[in-house]
Parts: C-alpha cells; sequence; structure tokens
C-alpha cells in the first residue's frame, strides 16, 4: 500500500494565544497521509482532533511545523492560495451541515463550482450527478429545513465530493444523526472510499472509528497511537 | 473572479435584499432621498433652462429694446424711476436716424386696460401701440388672421391683434377674427391672434394687445402714459456691436446728453434674462447640492451600518464559504455587490417617486401658482443615469468597509460563530 503521499505533517504545534495563556492545541504532531487511506481520528474532546482537521484541510496554518500538501509547501502559500486548494482539493463534511440555509440542496452543491469558475450549465450537470450518486436526486430543489439531519449531511457530502477533491475530511459527521442514520452515512463514505476516495473522519465513537483502516489516537495535542484496523467494517 | 461568479453575486444580493424587504427599504430611504433631490434639482434646472429659451426665442436674440427702465436692475428701480421718460416723440425720432439696424419700431404701452366684448369684460390687459413693422418680431408670431398693414398703420385704423389668453378670454368658442372690441368707448376690429408664448419670465405677453400706434394714441393720448421704448431688431448678429453703439449715440443726442452724463436709458438684450436665469440656476443648484450632499451622508451611515449588521448576522455563512473555496475577493465582492444593489434598488424607488412628482406637480401646480408653469412633465432622462451610476458609487463607498471586515474574517473563527 504505498501509493502516492498526499500530506506530510512534521512537528506541527499550534497554540492559541487567550489573553495572557497560551493554549496548545496541538502540541506535536507528525503524520503521513496516502492516496485512498481511510483514517479515523479518534480523542477525547480537546485532544485537538478539530484543530488538526483544520490545518489539514487548509482553514488554518500551524504555529510551527511543516505541512506539505500534494508536495507543496502549505506555511508559505497566501490566503488566496489557501482558497484555492480548499476548493479543488479538499471536500469538507461537518457535524452540524454547515449548509446556506436559504439555498436549495442544489444550490449548496453547486457552491464550490461557483468559485472554481465554472458555468452555470456545467455547475448544474455536475450538482445534479453527485447529489444522484448520494441518493437525493429526488430531493434537489428543497432547501435544508425541509431535509431530515441524514438527507442534510448527504447535500454537504454531496458540496464535498463535488470538485472531486484529493481528500475529503469529516469532523464528527455522525454527531448530530441518531445510530441508524449515521451508520447509512458511514455506508456512504464507505463506498466513496471503495470508489477510491481519501477519507479522514474525526469521531469519539468507537463504532464509528471501526469503519477506517487507520485509526490515530490523539490526546492533548499529541499523537497517542497510530495504529491499523485490521478489520474494518465492511458492507 | 470569473464572470458566472460575478452573476451569481447579483442573483444573491437579489435574494439577500428580498429577504429583508423592509430593512432594505429602510436602509435605502437615505438614497432614496438623495437620489430624489439630484433628479428633482435637474428637473426645476431643465424647467428654468425651457423658460429661458422660450423667452430668448420670444424677444428675439437678435433684439434690443432701448426703455427708461433696465430689464434686470431690480435694485436700482429708483435710479431708473428718477430718469426722464422716454416721448413717444423721441422714440420716432429715433427709429428715423437709426439705419445700421435691420429694424426700429417705436413701442407704447398702457397697463391695466379694460377690454368690452359684448356684454364681457376683460382687465388687466396691457395695450400696446406700434408699427406695422413690428410683426417682423418674435413677439408678434401671427397665429390667426394678420398684423395689422402700413396702411392702417398710417392712417390709423381702429384694427387690433389680439394676445392669445385675451382672444381665448373674450372668444372662447373661437371664431376672433372681424369681431368688434371696445376699449375706453372707441370700436376696433380684430384682425388677427399672437402665438400662445408666454413664459415663466414674461408671462403677460399673452395677455398683450397690439394696435397701430396712431389709434392707440387716439384712445389713451390725453392719459398718463409709460415711458415709451424702441424695439431694434439686429438682423445680422455679427452687427451687435456696432449697432448698440449707433444706438447709443444716436440716444443719447436725441436726450440731450452732455460727454459727462449718464445714459439715462437702458438698452435690453435677452442677455438680461440670460443673467436672471444663471443666478436662478445657481441657486438652485447650490439648495440641491447641499441637500443632495446631507441626504447621501445620511444614506451611507445608514447602508454601511445595515451592511455591518448583514455581515455579522452571517459570519457563519462567510465561514462556510471561505471553507468551500472563496476568495477574500469573492466575499469582499458579495458584500459591496449587495450594498450597491442595495442603493440602486434606491434608486429606482425614487425614479418611480420622483415621475410621480414631476408629472403632479407639473399637472396642477402651475393651476394654483402661476410662476411655477415653467415645469415641464418630463422626467430628465440624463439623471435616470446620473441616479444610477450615483447611487452605484454610493453603495461601493458605503459597502466598503463592511465588506473589507467580512473578506478579513477567519474561517475558522466563523464557522464556530453562532
Ligand atoms: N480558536 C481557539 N481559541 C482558543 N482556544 C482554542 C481555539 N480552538 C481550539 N482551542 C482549544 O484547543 C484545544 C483543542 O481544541 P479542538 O481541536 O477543538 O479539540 P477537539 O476537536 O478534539 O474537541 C481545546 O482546549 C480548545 O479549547
Ligand atoms: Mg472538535
Amino acid at each position: 500500500m504505498d501509493s502516492e503521499i498526499i500530506i506530510e505533517i512534521e512537528h506541527i504545534a499550534k497554540i492559541y494565544e487567550m489573553g495572557v495563556e497560551q493554549v496548545f492545541a496541538i502540541r506535536d504532531i507528525s503524520l503521513t497521509l496516502r492516496r485512498n487511506e481511510y483514517i479515523a481520528i479518534m480523542g477525547p474532546s480537546g485532544s485537538g482532533k478539530s484543530t488538526l482537521m483544520n490545518i489539514i484541510g487548509c482553514l488554518d496554518t500551524p504555529t510551527f511545523g511543516k505541512y506539505h500538501f500534494n508536495k507543496m509547501a502549505v506555511e508559505e502559500m497566501t490566503d488566496d492560495e489557501l482558497a484555492q486548494i480548499r476548493n479543488k482539493e479538499i471536500g469538507f463534511v461537518f457535524q452540524t451541515f454547515n449548509l446556506l440555509p436559504r439555498a436549495t440542496a442544489l444550490k449548496n452543491v453547486e457552491l464550490p463550482l461557483v468559485y472554481g469558475g465554472y458555468s452555470s450549465s456545467a455547475r448544474e450537470e455536475i450538482a445534479i450527478k453527485t447529489l444522484e450518486h448520494v441518493g437525493l436526486a429526488d430531493r434537489m430543489m428543497h432547501k435544508p429545513n425541509e431535509l431530515s439531519g441524514g438527507q442534510r449531511q448527504r447535500v454537504a457530502i454531496a458540496r464535498a465530493l463535488v470538485t472531486n477533491p484529493s481528500i475529503i475530511l469529516a469532523d464528527e459527521p455522525t454527531g448530530n444523526l441518531d445510530t441508524k442514520t449515521g451508520e447509512e452515512i458511514m455506508k456512504l463514505f464507505n463506498d466513496l472510499w471503495k470508489q477510491g476516495n481519501t477519507i479522514i473522519i474525526v469521531t469519539h465513537e468507537e463504532d464509528i472509528a471501526k469503519h477506517a483502516h487507520r485509526i490515530i489516537r490523539l490526546r492533548d495535542g499529541l499523537v497517542e497511537r497510530d495504529e491499523i484496523n485490521t478489520s474494518p467494517i465492511e458492507w | 473572479m470569473k464572470f458566472t461568479e460575478f452573476i451569481e453575486t447579483i442573483k444573491l444580493a437579489g435574494e439577500s435584499m428580498r429577504g429583508n424587504k423592509m430593512r432594505s427599504f429602510l436602509a435605502a430611504l437615505g438614497v432614496v432621498i438623495g437620489i430624489s433631490f439630484v433628479i428633482l434639482t435637474g428637473w426645476i434646472i431643465s424647467g428654468l433652462d425651457n423658460a429661458l429659451e422660450e423667452t430668448i426665442n420670444l424677444i428675439g436674440q437678435d433684439m434690443i429694446y432701448i426703455d427708461k427702465w433696465d430689464w434686470t436692475g431690480g435694485k436700482n428701480w429708483k435710479l431708473y424711476e428718477a430718469r426722464k421718460d422716454i416721448t413717444l416723440k423721441q422714440a420716432e425720432e429715433f427709429c428715423s436716424r437709426m439705419k445700421g439696424a435691420e429694424l426700429a419700431v417705436p413701442l407704447v404701452r398702457k397697463w391695466s386696460v379694460t377690454i368690452k366684448a359684448g356684454n364681457d369684460s376683460y382687465d388687466g390687459i396691457s395695450a400696446l401701440g406700434t408699427r406695422y413693422s413690428y410683426s417682423q418680431t418674435p413677439a408678434a408670431s401671427i397665429q390667426e388672421g394678420r398684423f395689422f398693414s402700413i396702411f392702417e398703420d398710417q392712417i390709423n385704423t381702429n384694427v387690433i391683434v389680439l394676445g392669445s389668453k385675451v382672444a381665448e378670454t373674450l372668444f372662447p368658442e373661437g371664431n376672433v377674427l372681424e369681431k368688434i372690441i371696445i376699449i375706453r368707448g372707441q370700436k376696433f376690429e380684430v384682425i388677427g391672434t399672437v402665438k400662445k408664448q408666454g413664459t415663466m419670465l414674461m408671462d403677460f405677453v399673452d395677455n398683450q394687445v397690439f394696435m397701430p400706434v396712431g389709434a392707440f394714441m387716439d384712445v389713451f393720448g390725453g392719459q398718463m402714459l409709460r415711458s415709451a421704448e424702441v424695439g431694434i431688431k439686429v438682423g445680422n448678429m455679427d452687427n451687435i456691436d456696432e449697432i448698440r453703439e449707433e444706438a447709443r449715440g444716436i440716444m443719447r443726442e436725441i436726450r440731450n446728453l452732455q460727454y459727462y452724463q449718464d445714459d439715462d436709458f437702458s438698452l435690453n438684450e435677452t442677455k438680461a434674462f440670460e443673467e436672471t436665469v444663471a443666478s436662478l440656476r445657481a441657486y438652485v443648484w447650490g439648495i440641491g447640492i447641499g441637500l443632495t450632499m446631507l441626504s447621501f451622508i445620511v444614506g451611507i451611515i445608514g447602508i454601511m451600518n445595515i451592511m455591518f449588521v448583514s455581515v455579522a448576522e452571517r459570519t457563519r455563512e462567510i465561514g462556510i464559504r471561505k471553507a468551500i473555496g472563496a476568495k477574500k475577493a469573492s466575499i469582499l465582492m458579495q458584500f459591496i455587490v449587495e450594498s450597491a444593489a442595495l442603493c440602486f434598488f434606491g434608486a429606482v424607488i425614487s425614479f418611480v417617486l420622483c415621475s410621480t412628482v414631476i408629472f403632479l406637480a407639473a399637472t396642477f401646480l402651475p393651476k394654483v401658482w402661476e410662476a411655477t408653469s415653467f415645469l415641464k412633465p418630463v422626467m430628465p432622462f440624463q439623471f435616470l443615469i446620473l441616479g444610477s451610476v450615483v447611487s452605484i458609487i454610493v453603495g461601493i463607498l458605503a459597502g466598503l468597509i463592511p465588506a473589507m471586515r467580512a473578506a478579513k474574517l477567519d474561517p475558522v473563527d466563523s464557522l464556530r460563530y453562532e
């Protein structure tokens, strides 16, 4: 499994200044991620999972350390270059879905393509295909408040997928869903992984993490354990 | 930023405004008022310009009127009043000596004349005695019938040409020609009417009647007459300076002025009206610009405030947009376009408002207040363009700082924002 390296993190730290106090959200983490890996990041609340995700997703930058994304040095990038990486290479899925409430499912999924400069007809075509892919062909014209939690998360996943990114980052994607719906979403991630996507999921539930093939456990901003899951749950 | 993204940005601004109709309207109110001032000021000015042009055309740009009174000099009226009247004899002498001009005719006037026709009578008319050749001036443009002939002029026939308002009032059913009217017991035959041509600056012209100077003297001769005038038609405008000087020289001789004495008469030209209108214009612009500035300042503050609120309310949305790849410029543009759209929306409201005001004011105001009859029920087109451009610029200015704040927001912090 020596596929191409997508992410290479060397000794990063993230420090938040809270007045005079310094909070070490990440103390010292080094990681290497390859194409088509399926990873779960686990750890107790406050252990730095979200911070790490944001850094991997180029939404945030580390205070110290080096980060290479597809061999490009992220710490040297401008804000606009980071925005472009987020747009083309990264698909975010959030616990709270983070859809635009006034826009239809279709418009939400089209949004990354708007910033990617696609024409309106191309946008619509790709977005429809992606929504069909996540099983929402019949809900495209609904607004988020007309959809169930599971459907909303599918819209969010479609939005993450629509630009065909190098990696999908999901921060507690089942945190706001009941167990059954959560399982359905995990099945969708499993399908996406089988189709060749690279997936990182943050969770604090063992049941969710068991789907992944590699589990990274964080504690106090450090990697506590980084192990291969020899028997991932498959469908 | 690509064009297709810009289109989306405009759609977004529209949606956002529709989502907050009342707030958008209130925010745009300052701009509505500001643009309305621009349009209404422009409208009044263009009305004044029209009135000026009409007046100039009525009097004739190539006319010089010698008068005891200076037509512009409101302040110095005492000085003019002290001047000796110009007698009809002096005026006639002048006309016979004035060679360079195309035409020079004496004019004698009597205000507040009463005319009777059958049982009707109409007063407040200005009667003008002049020569047949006055028909060559714009002030005597014939509508119907004819002006009096050289023959009628020489034998002092009692014929009369009516101003349009006089004709309308005395003979509302038409058929004016050959009617008989009575002035101070003397009968006159109506032989023509003059085109309607009163303007704001010369509203009395439609209330005039014209008759041969001899007939005029027969009727009013024994009365206190106003100082006589001379109307000079220059003809070739290239010669106006020489003709003015020639006229001045002849008149000074007739009035027996010594070299050290000032003129005791005035040479009035249409320029006098241009000056009057220029000062009116400056006055209107002054008020208009002042009020416009004031309301734009209020408008900018209002819009800026609303945009700050809008940015704060949509912090999370900004975070989402950034997370999926919106660049700073995209966010900046989103809020600037929204602000500009808000102001443009204000401008459109003010277009509708002003059209209504312009139509109503031009239709009804002159009926109760004659002086406003220069107002025309036409929306000055160039002010629609000006208003649109100004409103968009105002919107961009007002939206700039809130939009910059939005663009600078940290994506992680914005996503955490509740
Ligand atoms: N913007 C921030 N300002 C200050 N402290 C922060 C900020 N973000 C995270 N932290 C702190 O960093 C630590 C790690 O946070 P986070 O990565 O969100 O943990 P997790 O997702 O594992 O619960 C926590 O102690 C949190 O309080
Ligand atoms: Mg977290």
